[in-house]
């Protein structure tokens, strides 16, 4: 009698089973990885679940850029009941509702188990904090300067300006040369935006900013009237590539790839656009412009992730988190894997990605930052204040009545709030 | 002699519209003309060279890199699938409704017509809520099936409306001729009422399909699985957060509008002069 | 023999069965649930809904100033779609009603648009409206007319109708499409019998062609209003309602406010404003024209 070794096999490898049937669960992970980044990340899953093998981890990437698509999925998820495990978020107002209403789930007690709180620099991990209780974990540390072409800055001999006053005689040198100082994309607003919150910054300086952006001092004040009108000095003065309120954030860049325009206000992903873009990153840098202040600071925000509250996986949610975010781990993948890691102690190839390395130095350096403004205000009250910018930059409102104006839609939204 | 002059007149006049269409053409063509453009050149060479500018070098590998991209295989046979299953099959369900609606009498004729046409006044955008909880509840939640319910319903004004219309100039007397003959109302409708449609039937199925095709919104909400995405959603995986990869784009957009090219040049056929004449006759 | 009264008498449900059972559950009962929404103040997020009675509807008719600009350029864009894209589509049609091959690979040129992607038209047309590089202005400077090459998108004068221009462009198809299939449809008797009398082009015309068209102008032009009253996707995509909100549409405003700004209640509020004005402008023309 033949006997058939497969159930003996089956039920051996039962008893070998741990005692607690364990079931093998799936992780649902979105985020906004685009496919080039999804094939990045393959080996990572691949290195998680094979230590882990009881889990499997499901990717649901909703790319297209910007904070406009994947909040809709998201959120449209965790209404229905069915919200992903781990998932990424931004910081600021834009993480906001999610947790105000109770989606994400606080992690204080998984900041203890994992000791997380040595792996972040605490003003990175203060990004995701608010009211006294963690959401999230940092996952990027991202900042904002303007990118400049090195190039045409040797030829023309332009030097890293110091003060505000040497900042803008460099734009008037540039424009005496034909070249534009700085391009800007407003359709949207946010990356237009960015020059108007850096030209507060310089006016207003840093404290009061800070103020200005928590809404604690009005904005009907000289010193954003000024702000704002720097903004309308650098279109009059013909600083700024001309008709740019439709232009797309990322067509904004093409004038600096062909050299017509000087610098661009980007962020440290600008490194891995230039070389997907075909560009020569030799003939690009960055500095972060000044302030008139001893407190000269970066524009910068975080990215994070966070864990649904209605998961139904919580500890493998936060054990594949603890994975992803630890420098270890992340120092055996591919460079370009982990970019811009908030985790102290991510190793970076300087000679691979030189532009990282440099704003690795500055964000563990004590220079401070400040959030852009669309981080500060809900969506609906940046969405008044990029209306008001687009009204200067047109010309249709005056500086003056832009800030008298600004202040107006606050009291109102500040009223709404009450509600 | 006059015969001969007008003639060439006609001649002149006819040449100098078909002249004016095909200038016209070439015009509504050059953002088509851009699309294959910017596929078939590199990046640099575009950054280089200027969006509207003649590629140097043609880069044909850039189809296949965004045949390669994520899934797109996989949206690509999502979409065909809907195609071929949804349209076919809601363009049938209108018909059915449409026939009573346009050729018989009952209670409630004009009221259901109000009915079916209010759908039009609905914007998608606030059905999503409701139709993703219902989705779940029916097991259906992330596969690209789930689409089928709600595309059919929200392309069912539409048809219904266009059908009827077509419906009602097909004469009453070939319909009682059939009756008095003994066929039932189900055979009228498919050996009389369909045949004697096929410009709007086909004129349906190009619109249906293309809205199909490119339906973007419900899409995305419907269906979380990567496996059970469509294609706009698939192009979407080539917009970075913070670049895009734009020759790619194009080269995925170029490919995802063969198909739909295909079936509007297939049924061209349909728009022949003359298909339905002798409607009557018969 | 005819058949018995009795059963004849269900055929009409019997045959209708399908389309109401689909309808009702998939649009019909999601329709309703966001009207009962449109009356809370929600999140679109947390399990909290509070209920604001009409306030919603309140606050769009009388507080908000970006819904009376939304109204307005919703009611201009309906009017322009309602005229411009239906007549080039009829004037496409009757030049194209023919057979060969040139016909047919010139309906498909002007079809064609309707087949690329949103994502695809509204990035094309942004790069050819682009100030700098943009094809149309590049064009104009080339034939003298520099002064005319302003940023059409950026303009807060210029931008609507530069979007108009896109929207026809992509548009003419489907009217084209539609009255094709009417054409086909009319039938060829009255055309003979029409020379018979002696009739001339723009006499056929008028006399068989346009009575003949009746059903498809009803079609076309309702659609047309129908369509631009809901008008989302090509404004969304080409201008995101700016420059300012100079371009936003009550499509757009709708989606901003439901789906942007947290205001799940308000959106719906704005999505039944915009089904209001479909039920009383377009649905009684409809019934009207199309009852025999």
């Amino acid at each position: 009698m033949k006997i058939s070794i497969a159930p003996l096999a089956l039920a051996a490898a039962l008893c070998a089973a741990p005692a607690i049937a364990q079931e093998k669960i799936t992780l649902r992970f979105a985020n906004t990885f685009d496919a080039a980044f999804q094939e990045l990340w393959k080996p990572v899953i691949t290195q998680f679940e094979k230590l882990n093998p009881m889990i499997q981890v499901k990717i649901e990437s909703t790319a297209g850029s910007g904070a406009a698509i994947y909040p809709d999925v998201l959120r449209t998820s965790m209404v229905t009941g069915a919200p992903p495990d781990v998932f990424f978020m931004w910081g600021g107002t834009i993480a906001a509702p999610f947790m105000k209403s109770g989606q994400a789930r606080v992690l204080d007690d998984e900041y203890t188990k994992f000791g997380w709180d040595g792996r972040f620099a605490a003003p990175i991990k203060a990004r995701s904090t608010t009211a006294g209780k963690t959401y999230g974990v940092p996952y990027r540390a991202m900042g904002m300067a303007f990118w400049y072409r090195s190039d045409i800055a040797e030829k023309l001999k332009i030097k890293l300006p110091n003060t505000v006053a040497e900042l803008e005689q460099n734009c008037a040198t540039l424009k005496t040369a034909g070249i534009y100082c700085a391009s800007t994309g407003g359709k949207f607003g946010w990356h237009t935006g960015r020059l108007t919150e850096y030209f507060i910054e310089t006016t207003c300086g840093p404290d009061r900013h800070d103020k200005l952006n928590a809404l604690a001092e009005s904005w009907d004040q000289p010193c954003v009237v000024a702000g704002f009108q720097r903004l309308r000095t650098w279109i009059d003065k013909g600083w700024l590539v001309p008709d740019f309120l439709a232009v797309a954030p990322n067509d904004s860049r093409i004038p600096v790839y062909q050299g017509r325009a000087f610098m661009i206000f980007e962020g440290g992903w600008l490194e891995g656009a230039l070389k997907a873009s075909d560009q020569n990153v030799q003939n690009y840098s960055f500095f972060v412009p000044p302030n008139d202040s001893a407190n000269r600071r970066y524009s910068g925000f975080g990215e994070q992730w966070m864990i649904a509250t209605n998961t139904k996986h919580p500890s493998q949610a936060a054990a594949f988190i603890n994975f992803i975010t630890d420098p270890a781990v992340q120092s055996q993948f591919k460079p370009g894997t982990f970019p811009l890691s908030a985790s102290i102690g991510a190793k970076v190839d300087c000679a691979v990605t030189p532009m990282e390395c440099k704003w690795k130095e500055v964000i563990s350096s004590n220079m401070g930052s400040y959030l852009p403004t669309d981080q500060y205000f809900d969506k609906e009250l940046i969405g008044s204040f990029y209306e008001i910018q687009d009204g200067i930059v047109a010309g249709k409102v005056t500086p003056v009545a832009a800030a008298k104006l600004f202040q107006e839609r606050v009291v109102t939204w500040k009223s709404k709030q009450k509600s | 002699m006059s015969t001969r002059l007008r003639k060439r007149q006609l001649l002149n006049g006819k040449t100098l519209i078909l002249l004016g269409l095909i200038g016209f053409s070439l015009v509504w063509l050059l953002p088509f003309a851009t699309v294959a453009l910017t596929a078939l050149r590199s990046e640099g060479d575009m950054y280089a060279n200027g969006v509207f500018s003649i590629p140097k070098v043609i880069r044909w590998d850039n189809l296949t890199k965004a045949w390669g991209v994520g899934d797109f295989p996989t949206y690509f046979k999502n979409s065909l699938l809907l195609i071929l299953l949804k349209v076919p099959l809601g363009i049938l369900v209108a018909a059915l409704a449409a026939y009573p609606l346009a050729k018989m009498s009952f209670r409630g004729n004009s009221a259901l017509f109000i009915f079916f046409l209010v759908g039009l006044a609905v914007p998608i955008q606030v059905t999503l809520l409701p139709l993703v909880g219902m989705m779940r509840d029916l097991g259906l939640s992330g596969s690209v099936y789930a689409l089928i319910p709600p595309y059919i319903a929200f392309g069912l004004p539409l048809q219904i409306l266009v059908l009827r219309g077509f419906f009602k100039l097909i004469p009453g007397e070939i319909l009682e001729a059939a009756r008095i003959d003994g066929a039932s109302e189900f055979t009228i409708f498919r050996r009389i009422m369909l045949p004697l449609s096929v410009p709007a039937l086909a004129a349906l199925f190009i619109l249906d399909s293309l809205s199909t095709w490119n339906e973007f919104l419900m899409a995305l909400v419907l269906t979380s699985a990567k496996a059970a995405r469509t294609v706009p959603l698939g192009l979407l995986a080539f917009q970075g957060e913070h670049n895009t990869q734009y020759t790619l784009l194009m080269a995925g957009v170029a490919i995802s509008i063969l198909p739909v090219l295909i079936i509007f040049v297939f049924l061209q056929r349909y728009f022949v002069t003359g298909l339905t004449a002798g409607a009557v006759k018969g | 023999m005819r058949k018995t009264v009795k059963s004849a008498r269900h055929i009409p449900y019997l045959f209708m069965a399908p389309a109401l059972a689909i309808y009702s559950v998939f649009l019909v009962y999601p329709m309703f649930d966001s009207l009962y929404l449109s009356f809370f103040e929600w999140d679109g997020l947390s399990a909290k809904k509070t209920f604001v009675g009409l306030n919603n509807y309140i606050e769009f008719f009388f507080d908000d100033q970006t819904a009376r600009k939304a109204t307005i350029n919703t009611f201009v864009w309906t009017l322009g779609s309602l005229v411009i894209p239906s007549s080039l589509g009829l004037i496409l049609a009757l030049a194209l009603n023919r057979g060969g091959k040139v016909s047919v690979v010139l309906r498909t040129i002007f079809y064609s648009p309707a087949v690329l992607p949103l994502v695809g038209v509204g990035l094309i047309w942004g790069w050819m409206y682009n100030p700098n590089f943009g094809v149309i202005n590049v064009i104009l400077k080339s034939v003298g007319l520099g002064d005319l090459a302003i940023g059409w998108l950026s303009n807060f004068n210029t931008a609507f109708a530069a979007t108009f221009v896109t929207y026809t462009w992509a548009h003419v198809g489907f009217p084209m499409i539609l009255y094709l299939a009417g054409l086909q449809s009319i039938n060829q008797d009255y055309y003979d019998a029409a020379r018979v009398d002696g009739a001339n082009a723009w006499q056929s015309f008028r006399n068989v062609t346009m009575p003949g068209l009746t059903e498809t102008h009803v079609i076309v032009l309702s659609l047309a209003v129908i369509h631009g009253l809901k008008v989302f996707d090509l404004v969304y995509a080409m201008t995101y309602g700016g420059p300012g909100r100079e371009t936003q549409v009550l499509g757009t405003w709708m989606y901003f406010q439901g789906f942007q700004y947290y205001h799940a209640g308000y959106g719906a509020a704005i999505a039944w404003v915009i089904a209001a004005f479909i039920l009383v402008l377009a649905i009684p023309y409809i019934r009207r024209m199309s009852s025999n």
